[in-house]
């Protein structure tokens, strides 16, 4: 890459990596090869964030994430974690069908976890 | 009241998809269901209700200022009068329309659509610009009232689409290097993708629906 396109992309970095050409294409390189292997880790970062997600959406109901998706598996739903963590955010109703589809399909997930207890903020606030 | 006059003038600069969003707020179906839901979180109502109501509104924007920001141009300075008269006229311009999603899946992808708004999909090979296309894999439909779960999918359920556009993703720098070895590789890449536009939703009916016991 020549030296235009180096400065380019060094907009915004720090110290000597945005005016001197030599630190610059150096910190420049670094950048471009994080940014390849954070392509890769997005997806798995993504997911872990998309199963809590769905475990603060199950909870609510009482059911942990590892039962919900029992569940899900044995009636042969097969809404991806994406899917599941947007409907819990933003579909709550459809969510908790799904809920009590996964905890009917699975009863020994029911009395398993408790809903945690927040009586104490609504003193507080 | 900072938050909710802020979503009122983002949804006012999407002239027309911010219909479906202020027509919620309205409905008692949704206001009574949700004050039920959040006091048994047992937090206080009052908080609640800000944070319902910008919770409702915030996926509608979120999906829709992604996506229609490409194709409407936003108003310059959207003030909260012309989101009002834009709250005026929805029910009169909208009477029936039901608001309903389903989640799709395209090419081993889900999407959740709602008719009138548009995602890209990957690239449909084949595909031409108008083309009229059909998704029959639809794992989930939700109305207000029902939501219909497929097993896997919903049987007779057809999501219909019309291809918009067959473009590009943007670029996206592949720089591969191995220290000590003299190898730079530097390649650019855009993904072809497709564009589709939701026309509507159909067939779902028939199908066993589940409604809420509470």
């Amino acid at each position: 890459m020549n030296k235009d396109k180096i400065f380019k992309l060094a907009k915004g970095f720090r110290g000597r990596a945005k005016n001197c050409i030599r630190i610059a294409r150096e910190r420049v390189e670094k950048a471009l090869q994080y940014s390849y292997r954070d392509r890769r880790n997005k997806k798995r970062d993504m997911r872990s964030l998309w199963i809590q997600r769905i475990n603060a959406g199950t909870r609510q109901h009482g059911v942990s994430y590892g039962n919900f998706m029992h569940g899900l598996l044995k009636e042969n739903i097969q809404l991806n974690r994406k899917v599941l963590s947007e409907l819990s955010m933003h579909e709550p109703y459809s969510f908790k069908a799904l809920v009590d589809i996964s905890s009917n399909a699975f009863p020994g997930n029911k009395n398993v976890v408790f809903p945690p207890k927040k009586e104490g903020i609504s003193i507080v606030v | 009241m900072a938050s909710a006059s802020v979503t009122l003038s983002l949804c006012s600069s999407l002239a027309t998809h911010s219909r479906i969003c202020t027509k919620q707020h309205p409905s008692p179906t949704f206001s009574l269901s949700n004050n039920t839901y959040l006091n048994s979180l047992s937090f206080s109502s009052h908080k609640l209700s800000l944070s319902s109501s910008s919770s409702r509104a915030f996926p509608l924007l979120s999906k829709s200022s992604d996506s229609d920001a490409a194709v409407l141009e936003s108003e310059p300075g959207p003030t909260e009068v012309e989101a009002e008269q834009i709250i005026q006229i929805s029910p009169e311009q909208v009477p029936k329309r039901e608001e309903v999603f389903a989640v799709v899946m395209i090419g081993s992808r889900q999407y959740i659509v709602f008719p009138g708004r548009f995602i890209y999909t990957q690239r449909l090979k084949g595909a031409n610009v108008n083309d009229k296309i059909i998704l029959n894999k639809v794992l989930l439909i939700g109305t207000r009232t029902t939501t219909y779960i497929g097993k896997p999918v919903v049987t007779n359920a057809a999501v219909h689409a019309v291809v918009e556009e067959q473009g590009l993703n943007p670029k996206v720098v592949v720089f591969k290097y191995k220290k000590k070895k003299n190898y730079r590789r530097n390649i650019g890449h855009r993904q072809p993708n497709t564009r589709i536009r939701i026309t509507g939703i159909t067939g779902y009916q028939d199908y066993p629906a589940v409604t809420l016991d509470s």
